[in-house]
């Protein structure tokens, strides 16, 4: 039981990291997927395509922040050894890690569907670029909220 | 499956389907050969240049070469099949009438350029098992719609009533093929198809004096409103018809047709608000990025652009009235 406080901060920090890339990663399939629909007839949108395809991205981005910011308060970046936990610190870097682990999962494969139907909307009217962009970039208000109340949380964290 | 796909690319597709004004400018060419450098930017070109000015010809080659285009990208291929089963259903119209003349004993009875290659079943195919009688593999229900043709040509020599088998037959099968995709859209896409027919018939056997009892075999089942419903109309004035289909979604093109006049003064423009309306039904699925009714969407828009097309080279070939083609113009885009 004397590692359960670290055993319980490196499992928030994976789900950060695991959760949010999956998330990530399946926004940016669908997004990928409408991007080579609408390049098959038009190779010369790929620079917006490409574009809106990488914002669900930034999701993954904040996941592997969070990961960072865990094993760096945990003493694991600098290779002096790991910090001493009790079980109930470890708990509380877990719940901190929640809700980049959770938002930055769901928002991603929302955003990327809304990415898929900007990159539609661009393939009819490319002049809209701006608004195409706008849209997604709604979805990430909140992906970046859930990153700032894991840091707010990270940072009330007491550790050693 | 996913549609993301498949309907960002019909997007794309999208921006070069001829919009009505196109048309327009195509039905003040001076002549035909003004209107096929019209259309010589076009993907028309390709084929009318390939079929020798055989503009029919060409219409269909384009149709087909959007079906076979779509048939590589979209999912589930039974969608493109709700699409091209009408045309499986008119090649065996054709044929077997052909059939009956030549068993009549007219010489000149098959007219094999009526085939189109649209449907889903090979066209030499179907050609063969219809000669030989060998239906086993033929689809939709074919095998044993061919021998009840038969029978019934047998036994009453009325053309009419074989038609109107075959498209009973049809629409059913439309129907389950649907049915079986499990797409709520197409579902109601294709009773509202049913129900658009249906409509088209009741107009028609109104103006021929058709009493609703003898018209109730011509409606189709599997529509949102019931055959005997339809019947019923023609037992009304047709000024009464919107009020009495006023629950149904078709009851809004009636609507409209009255408001005009129209639905007294010409079936064309009956037929044609009805095909505008099917293209209506299924408008929502734009809004949809992965909607699988988008590619039906997309193939009665195409659609409507080929009747377009042909109505815009029949008035310039013919020196037709130029405003009543106007008139007969779906608006694609």
């Amino acid at each position: 039981m004397e590692h359960l406080g670290l055993s319980l901060a490196l499992f928030g920090a994976a789900l950060a990291a695991a959760l949010a890339g999956i998330g990530s990663a399946i926004g940016i399939g669908v997004a990928g997927g409408a991007a080579a629909g609408v390049m098959t007839e038009d190779p010369n949108k790929f620079g917006s395509c490409l574009i809106l395809q990488a914002l669900p991205g930034t999701q993954g981005i904040y996941g592997l922040l969070i990961a960072f910011f865990v094993l760096n308060k945990l003493g694991l970046l600098g290779g002096g050894g790991a910090a001493a936990l009790t079980w109930n610190q470890g708990l509380q870097i877990l719940a901190s890690c929640l809700p980049i682990a959770v938002v930055g999962w769901y928002s991603a494969i929302w955003q990327g569907k809304t990415s898929a139907a900007s990159i539609q909307m661009i393939s009819k009217k490319p002049e809209a670029m701006g608004k195409a962009i706008i849209l997604p970039a709604m979805v990430e208000t909140y992906a970046v909220l859930a990153l700032l109340t894991s840091i707010l949380m990270l940072m009330g964290v007491q550790v050693g | 499956m996913s549609y993301v796909y498949a309907v960002a690319r019909l997007r794309g597709m999208e921006n070069h389907i001829l919009d009505t004004a196109f048309f327009s400018r195509l039905m003040d060419s001076a002549g035909i050969d003004d209107a096929i450098k019209a259309l010589g930017e076009t993907s028309y070109s390709q084929w009318i240049s390939q079929n020798g000015n055989n503009f029919d010809k060409a219409i269909d080659s384009e149709m087909l070469s959007t079906c076979e285009e779509l048939k590589t990208f979209v999912p589930d291929k039974e969608l493109l099949d709700i699409f091209r089963l009408p045309y499986d259903f008119h090649n065996v119209k054709v044929l077997l009438k052909g059939l009956f003349k030549v068993r009549g004993g007219e010489s000149e009875g098959r007219r094999y350029d009526l085939l189109s290659k649209l449907g889903t079943i090979n066209t030499e195919e179907l050609m063969n098992a219809i000669e030989t009688e060998e239906y086993g593999f033929l689809p939709y229900g074919l095998t044993d719609l061919i021998p009840q043709c038969w029978q019934l040509w047998d036994a009453t020599k009325n053309a009419q009533a074989v038609e109107l088998l075959i498209d009973h037959q049809m629409f059913s099968a439309m129907l389950k093929v649907a049915e079986d995709l499990k797409m709520p859209d197409v579902i109601h896409w294709v009773r509202s198809r049913i129900d658009a027919e249906n409509l088209r018939s009741a107009v028609r056997l109104s103006r021929m004096k058709y009493d609703s009892p003898k018209a109730l075999p011509f409606f189709h089942e599997g529509g949102t409103v019931r055959p005997d419903d339809m019947a019923k109309l023609l037992s009304e004035p047709q000024e009464t018809w919107s009020r009495l289909l006023s629950h149904t979604d078709i009851g809004g093109v009636l609507s409209a047709l009255q408001d005009s006049g129209d639905i007294k003064t010409s079936l064309s423009d009956v037929s044609k608000s009805l095909d505008d309306y099917l293209i209506k039904v299924l408008e929502n699925a734009k809004y949809s990025m992965d909607a699988p009714a988008n590619v039906l969407l997309y193939l009665l828009t195409k659609e409507a652009e080929t009747r377009n097309m042909r109505v815009a080279l029949v008035c310039v070939a013919g020196g037709l009235d130029r405003e009543f083609g106007r008139r007969l113009l779906s608006n694609v885009r």
